[in-house]
């Protein structure tokens, strides 16, 4: 049979090289079984008015739901009697040349309908017959089609007509199955063809051969999944996985440029995630001062510090609501060298745009100095404690230096040696030294943007 | 007293910060309340009295939030924890289980391994209510936090100041 020839061509192009082995293998057995079989379903169809019928009613639905693309579904007259199982396959199959010089598209479209029905009539089936597994496949079988459809416009118009049914994929558990599909009822194939055609790739559930009588029941017994679109990165997968050397070649091809982008909805995912994380990422960049850093590793370190300065503020805030010279010894001298280290940190920048304190500042300035330096002859812990209540910090002279030296570089003379007299302030400590290069400057008078760096800098 | 306070019955404008200063300035009232009636001296009182100044100072912060982000809920649920065993500081884990799920999340995403631990382990300690986040949100939850805590660190700034002069 002609229908059955060009059915075999068009699966022998689906499907890769080794398959057509098998296809080969199976050619002659299953032309004569397709022969014979279609023979026999062109008597049940014509001997069966009832099952037809009902069958009709179904389709009636589904064409009445489907949008009439440009095939000949139309033409299909549902209520017409059983001739009408036999014009479908000649109809489509007739349509199916005219159709192919159409744009892929179209095929594609016709094909999601009668997809549509297929699924229908499989969700009927399924009611009737539980053949999940058979579905299962059949579905993928269907949206492997489909995307084949749609991406390569494959112009398997033997395709359509294809007598194939998954259901007859189990007379032969192998790959082969999709073989023999082509053998059988003439009329399921229109709808089953669409997910039948690559049953090689889908390893045939065991289903009884006696497909003739599902025929009754469903027009493909697999069940069909709805949506073919999403399930197309599963096909992708699926054909992929499931048929292991079967055409990884042409599917995957097909896939790949029907796609576009992503490949599987875990690249997605993770697509979508990083980009989330990014977002993220560029909102803390403007939170966090010194934010210049294009390394998501070094960005982190900075927002980690930053959180950490921020919580010690906070510390260091809630001990100065203690209020008076009461020495908390332990934990200012616990928290000194933290703060110490962190207070030179940007929070400065933060404490500074508060107090800007220029000129007038400078008295109180003095007094902070000398009122720290008495403190510190008697306990180091109130020393702290006042500077934090203030606001100050205590640090290393190389480390006051260096920001000195950072901020106003432009007129260090001035300002270096100021630094070593008030280092001499504390006889305790000889390594720590409050920072007043802001009162030192000041005193010398000159009061601009370098000084209020620099009191920005020993501010807290 | 203060100028920030605002009367209960009339709140101008509920913003966050201003929320926090009366909050705040609430429990230091209550706490100072409570220091002049003991006149201990101890540097063990003034310790205890440091961090419930700090702990004022979260609640009141994470009550201003409200319950809409995860840190502040996190603080929340501790202060209610730490109530219920009488005033013992003491941070419970919620179970070990997250652990894993956390070590599972940041073992793909740590870039660097920073003194042996995670970054993102880190600034899950850092952030309360953090330890159970994925990334994405813990990086949300901590632009939050960082917000609020600059927030709170100028509301407690201009309250020394005041009180100091």
């Amino acid at each position: 049979m002609q229908p059955c020839s060009r059915e075999m061509q068009g699966i022998n192009s689906l499907l890769n090289p080794t398959q057509i082995s098998l296809q080969d293998l199976h050619d002659q057995q299953q032309q004569q079984q397709s022969q014979i079989q279609s023979s026999q379903i062109h008597h049940q169809v014509q001997n069966s008015h009832f099952d037809p019928t009902s069958h009709d009613d179904f389709l009636e639905q589904m064409f009445s739901t489907i949008p009439p693309p440009s095939c000949s579904w139309s033409d299909l007259n549902p209520a017409k009697t059983p001739a009408a199982w036999d014009l479908k396959p000649r109809d489509l199959s007739d349509d199916t040349a005219p159709l192919n010089p159409d744009n892929n598209n179209n095929v594609a479209f016709q094909f999601d309908d009668s997809a549509n029905l297929a699924s229908k009539l499989r969700n009927h089936q399924i009611s009737g017959s539980a053949k999940s597994a058979a579905a299962a496949a059949a579905m993928m079988l269907q949206q492997q089609l489909l995307m084949s459809r749609g991406v390569a416009g494959a112009g398997d118009s033997g395709l359509i007509p294809m007598p194939l049914s998954l259901g007859s994929a189990d007379d032969n558990v192998d790959g082969s199955s999709s073989f023999k599909s082509p053998n059988l009822r003439a009329h399921d194939d229109s709808v089953q063809a669409l997910f039948n055609g690559f049953a090689g790739s889908m390893h045939g559930p065991g289903q009884t051969p006696n497909q003739t009588q599902h025929f009754h029941h469903s027009q493909g017994g697999p069940v069909q999944g709805q949506n073919y679109g999403s399930p197309a990165a599963a096909m992708n997968q699926a054909p992929a996985s499931g048929s292991a050397g079967s055409a990884p070649a042409q599917p995957r091809q097909r896939v790949r440029a029907r796609r576009g982008q992503a490949t599987d909805p875990h690249s997605i995912a993770e697509r979508l995630r990083r980009e989330r994380i990014a977002e993220r990422m560029k909102a803390l960049q403007e939170l966090v001062p010194n934010a210049n850093k294009t390394d998501k590793a070094s960005m982190l370190d900075e927002i980690i510090d930053y959180v950490k300065f921020l919580q010690l503020q906070v510390k260091v805030l809630s001990m100065s609501r203690l209020g008076g010279a009461a020495a908390v010894a332990p934990l200012v001298a616990d928290m000194s060298p933290e703060g110490g280290g962190d207070c030179v940190q940007a929070g400065g920048g933060n404490g500074g745009a508060q107090r800007n304190q220029t000129a007038s500042s400078n008295d109180t300035l003095m007094v902070t100095e000398h009122q720290v330096a008495k403190l510190m002859e008697e306990d180091m812990g109130s020393a702290m404690q006042y500077l934090q209540g203030k606001g100050l910090c205590l640090m290393p002279i190389s480390l006051a230096t260096a920001i000195s030296t950072a901020t106003c570089h432009s007129r260090n003379p001035t300002n270096r040696p100021v630094l070593q007299p008030n280092g001499g302030e504390g006889p305790s400590s000889p390594s720590m030294s409050v920072l007043t290069v802001q009162s030192a400057t000041l005193g010398n008078g000159t009061v601009d943007a370098s000084v209020k760096d620099s009191t920005s800098v020993s501010k807290t | 007293m203060n100028p920030k306070r605002f009367s209960s019955s009339t709140r101008p404008s509920t913003t966050v910060k201003s929320r926090f200063a009366c909050g705040f300035l609430r429990a230091l009232w209550r706490i100072n309340r409570q220091r002049r009636t003991s006149t201990s001296a101890s540097s063990r009182e003034i310790c205890r009295r440091y961090l419930r100044v700090k702990v004022a100072a979260d609640v009141s912060m994470a009550s201003a939030v409200g319950s809409r982000r995860a840190w502040s809920r996190a603080i929340l649920l501790r202060k209610l924890r730490n109530q219920g065993q009488n005033g013992t500081v003491r941070v419970r884990r919620m179970s070990n289980i997250p652990r894993m799920r956390k070590r599972n999340i940041c073992g793909n995403k740590c870039t660097e391994e920073v003194a042996g631990t995670c970054q993102a382990e880190q600034l899950r300690k850092l952030v309360p209510g953090g330890e159970e986040m994925d990334m994405c949100n813990l990086l949300g939850e901590t632009a939050h936090y960082i917000e609020c805590l600059t927030t709170q660190v100028n509301v407690m700034r201009r309250i020394a100041e005041i009180l100091s002069t």
